[in-house]
């Protein structure tokens, strides 16, 4: 039997609330230290203790991020979907199975591996038994993978930093899996996990976690939250590295960090400070945008800096709460009522998480505007390989203040909707300032803020509004482009379909068709993204959700000729993209288009 | 056509900060004429004014109905924000966290305040933002032609229509039982009173609400209506005769005979001084300021006056742990951390 190193996926089955989320970050950290391409993706329920859990570590040499398309390792720890877990496997899956469990191995086509996990957990410690079974399955698999012992002893120290009577016992449990299996069991699968001298030095972190420090590094003044899974995790990112980052000599924060009674709130609080001249911004989700809505128009209307991060769970409604997906995209472009346009930035990795992390605030202020930052909860809460942030490279851009008296004096005629620059976006003086007081107004409002309701005053504002986001196009993050010479076919694609698109272009390649790629990273879309679309007959727009939010945009946007050129494949069932699925629908899609 | 003769300069009355009354004036009110609310945004002219206040260093806020539109009316040379409806109190909260030096001074409605921003209200109550909140409570919608609004009496008639069957909510009760650090509810039609509130008010480290009762000259002040002139005039107990003494004043100006008054010395070192007319009302006394309005409510009437006043709670500012120095005025090198701050955080990192 020949042995098939890092190319294989484990699903680790448990359930919620039981430790596990902790032995499968040690699992996943001893692979990456090993230099292994690994990549790892907890489905979690919307539940603190007792619902299914999954974790999905793929090992690929390839370094492809998605799941994989099927299963070739299944361990099984909760008894609560054993059997749909087990009818789910290809003939000739692993399974790793806790014979404690009180359940049967039906299977006779797998190789099976019962293994008495609960029963070693017990010897250590019974009170901690069911969290101890976790660290074992992780033993065990390290032997049957030939995971380096010191890698998992570096992994586990790691994950219990300090503690060390933890850090003790679960070397120990680690130990006992190993032996067990060593001792009683004879490994007659393919699958091992083969050490890789890594050609460049990365870490594991969250992309909630780098937006986190990115709006650190970006000056935030005042965060507004209100919790909600996936996307808390920033807002706490946020007030853990406060300490470190944000206070002075003495421990007093020059951040101020609330917590909000609602989305509503929070959406006011962050319109608050951006209009007293402040860096505020809310992290939160879709339910949450929903409810913040008529706050975005007011935004709009009245010209407030503010940032709101975004990180897309599956809707409608409440949907599948710990699920991802694409869905928001067209609420965050054109959200609220009446006439708006958004500017909605989206990162693709964790190194944009950050960098964009700190670039939203200066967007909102360049342009005095809701900015959205689009994420969702495969990169928010999953760990990702990382080449480390880098530090912003140009200085804060706050925008069109007047912050003195000699600039103010220096107007001819000072109006706060004034379009001196002829760029559409006009000069603000902040409260306090005493320079050209107004009343902010959500209301009909001509150059001066005033309140109007002649049509030339709503007429010529509406049309400066549209004319200062669509001059945000270009000045906004450019797309990513891989362009093959003389491909017919392009895919535009955006966020985190980018750790999925490079197996389904090795999947199309091998079919024999090849394609150009081109990932979206901000609306108003880029200029460059209609030359690319004009540079290929066809251009599929791939995207996770089901209605195809983005080919609508583009759609409407692109010029006459180009619309036929554009088709759309959208899918989402709520797990994170899956190569052949998206694969199989391009390549649907194309037939369908006759090519 | 002989020539008027002109009339000697009158000499312009300045505050103490050399300021003109006309620097704390606003624009031309739209509102139907007698309206309560005018009353009102005349008395926060001239509190301020009195006060000394610098107009710049003043922030209005409201949120949507007649009672919002009214900073249009009052303090032009002030920034302010007509947000969104009931919505007013988390905008204030926002931008007093990043700029706490300013003097906020919220107007809203009680359709903003008792219905659509209720919660808004009781959580900006909750974190002790310093703020004036006023209400201008008419019982109706005026600007929606008047409906009902959730402080309207039982019992209560608009012009058209049956009368109100709903129990109200009391403004006061519920933000004293928060925990509210200074309550005061008055009429706008009680111009001293309300002088001396608002000047307290301004003056008061925290949240400072008060609930005045004014009526609604359309849609809301034929006889029947609990919240009209004629009604609110002959059933309003005053719990206090208020004066304000700013803190730039010597104390003894205001003539208070002994043993009938109660000072009460505000966070900036100015006092206001309560003359009871009623029983001693203690304004520290939660249950004797909820037995008040629970007195007054039964015998159908309104107890005006300094109901609750607390100084010992931090406010917003304090429990945020935020510098000193305004965030807005922190310079950009502080507020981004530096190179080194990264460098330490991507080799912890890598490990």
């Amino acid at each position: 039997m020949e042995d098939i190193a890092n190319d294989f996926t484990i699903n680790i089955a448990t359930a919620n609330g039981t430790g596990s989320q902790s032995a499968n970050l040690i699992l996943l950290q001893s692979l990456f230290d090993m230099g292994i391409p690994v990549s790892g993706k907890n489905l979690f329920p919307s539940n603190i203790s007792g619902l299914p859990t999954w974790y999905i570590v793929r090992l690929s040499d390839k370094g492809y991020q998605a799941p994989g398309d099927r299963t070739h390792i299944q361990v099984l720890v909760n008894p609560a979907t054993w059997d749909e877990d087990i009818e789910a496997l290809e003939p000739g899956s692993v399974v790793i199975w806790n014979e404690n469990a009180k359940m049967e191995m039906t299977r006779e086509d797998v190789v099976s591996y019962p293994i008495p996990m609960s029963a070693l957990a017990r010897k250590i410690n019974p009170k901690i038994a069911k969290l101890v079974t976790n660290i074992v399955y992780v033993g065990a698999l390290a032997e049957i993978l030939g995971i380096d012992q010191n890698a998992l002893e570096q992994a586990v120290a790691k994950q219990f930093k300090g503690k060390d009577t933890a850090i003790e016992l679960n070397i120990t449990a680690l130990s006992l899996g190993r032996d067990y299996f060593r001792d009683n069991l004879a490994k007659i699968d393919p699958y091992v996990a083969e050490s890789r001298k890594k050609d460049k030095s990365q870490f594991f972190v969250e992309g909630n976690e780098a937006i986190a420090l990115g709006s650190h590094f970006g000056g935030v003044q005042m965060l507004a939250w209100y919790p909600i899974t996936p996307s808390s995790s920033i807002a706490e990112g946020i007030i853990a590295w406060s300490a470190e980052l944000r206070s002075d000599s003495e421990g007093n924060f020059t951040c101020s960090i609330i917590q909000a009674e609602d989305e509503l709130a929070a959406a006011g609080m962050v319109l608050g400070a951006g209009w007293a001249g402040g860096r505020g911004m809310t992290a939160t989700s879709g339910p949450g945008i929903s409810l913040m809505q008529e706050f975005i128009g007011l935004g709009y209307f009245a010209e407030i800096p503010s940032v709101f991060w975004d990180v897309n769970r599956v809707g409608p409604s409440t949907g599948l709460p710990t699920r991802t997906q694409q869905s928001d995209i067209a609420m965050l472009y054109e959200g609220s009522h009446g006439d708006t346009q958004h500017i909605v930035i989206i990162p693709g990795t964790v190194e944009e998480c950050f960098e964009f992390g700190w670039r939203v605030f200066d967007y909102a202020e360049r342009f005095q505007t809701p900015v959205f930052g689009m994420s969702d909860l495969d990169l928010g809460m999953n760990r990702w390989a990382c080449d480390g942030f880098e530090y912003p490279t140009e200085k804060m851009d706050r925008g069109k203040v007047v912050r003195d008296l000699k600039t103010f004096e220096a107007f001819d005629d000072f109006g706060r909707y004034l379009d001196v620059d002829g760029d559409g976006i006009p000069y603000r003086t902040l409260p306090g300032s005493g320079m050209a007081p107004i009343l902010y107004r959500g209301t009909g409002h001509n150059t001066k803020g005033v309140y109007s309701e002649k049509p030339a005053d709503y007429l010529a504002l509406m049309t400066r509004l549209k004319e200062k986001i669509e001059r945000s196009r270009d000045y906004l993050p450019a797309p990513i482009l891989r362009e093959e010479k003389e491909c017919q076919i392009g895919i535009i694609y955006f966020g985190s379909m980018e750790n999925t698109i490079q197996e389904i272009d090795d999947m199309l390649e091998d079919t024999g068709l090849k394609v150009s790629q081109c990932r979206i990273r901000a609306l108003p879309a880029h200029s460059e993204i209609e030359r690319f679309v004009e540079r290929h007959e066809h251009t599929i727009i791939l995207e996770i959700n089901r209605d195809g939010q983005l080919y609508g945009i583009l759609r409407k946007e692109l010029p006459n000729n180009l619309v036929s050129r554009v088709h759309s494949v959208a899918y989402s069932d709520g797990m994170p993209p899956r190569a052949r699925i998206y694969t199989d629908k391009i390549l649907a899609k194309l037939k369908e288009v006759h090519i | 056509m002989s020539e008027k003769p002109e009339r000697p300069a009158k000499a312009v009355k300045l505050n103490v900060i050399n300021e003109p009354k006309d620097s704390y004036t606003g624009g031309k009110s739209s509102l139907c004429p007698g309206c309560g609310h005018d009353q009102i945004s005349n008395v926060i002219i001239s509190a301020a004014w009195e006060s000394g206040i610098q107009p710049h260093r003043i922030a209005k806020m409201s949120g949507i109905g007649c009672s919002s539109k009214t900073p249009a009316y009052y303090l032009g040379k002030s920034h302010g924000f007509n947000t969104v409806h009931g919505r007013m109190p988390s905008v204030t909260t926002g931008a007093y966290a990043v700029n706490k030096d300013l003097l906020y001074i919220g107007v809203s409605g009680d359709g903003d305040s008792a219905s659509i921003g209720i919660g808004q209200l009781i959580h900006a109550i909750r974190r002790n933002i310093d703020m004036v909140y006023i209400i201008e409570n008419n019982g109706v919608y005026g600007l929606t032609k008047g409906q009902y609004s959730a402080t309207a009496d039982i019992g209560s008639k608009k012009k058209k229509g049956a009368p109100n069957k709903t129990q109200p909510i009391d403004l006061c009760a519920l933000a004293i039982n928060l925990g509210c650090t200074f309550v005061a509810r008055s009429f706008s039609g009680s111009k001293k009173q309300l002088n001396s509130l608002l000047k307290a008010a301004m003056s008061h480290k925290g949240f400072a609400l008060i609930d005045v009762i004014s009526p609604c000259v359309t849609f809301n002040n034929n006889d029947e209506s609990m919240k009209s002139y004629s009604y609110v005039k002959e059933n309003e107990i005053t719990l206090h005769m208020t004066d304000y003494i700013p803190h730039f004043n010597p104390i003894t100006e205001v003539e208070v005979p002994e043993g009938h008054y109660r000072d009460i010395t505000l966070h900036d070192g100015s006092t206001i001084r309560l003359e009871t007319i009623s029983d001693e009302h203690d304004p520290s006394d939660a249950v004797a300021a909820l037995t008040a309005l629970h007195n007054a409510e039964s015998n159908a009437k309104h107890v005006t006056g300094l109901l609750y006043f607390d100084n010992t709670k931090d406010s917003l500012a304090e429990d945020l742990g935020i510098v000193d120095t305004p965030l807005i005025d922190v310079s950009d090198d502080v507020l981004r951390p530096n190179k080194k701050a990264l460098d330490e955080i991507n080799s912890a990192f890598f490990g």
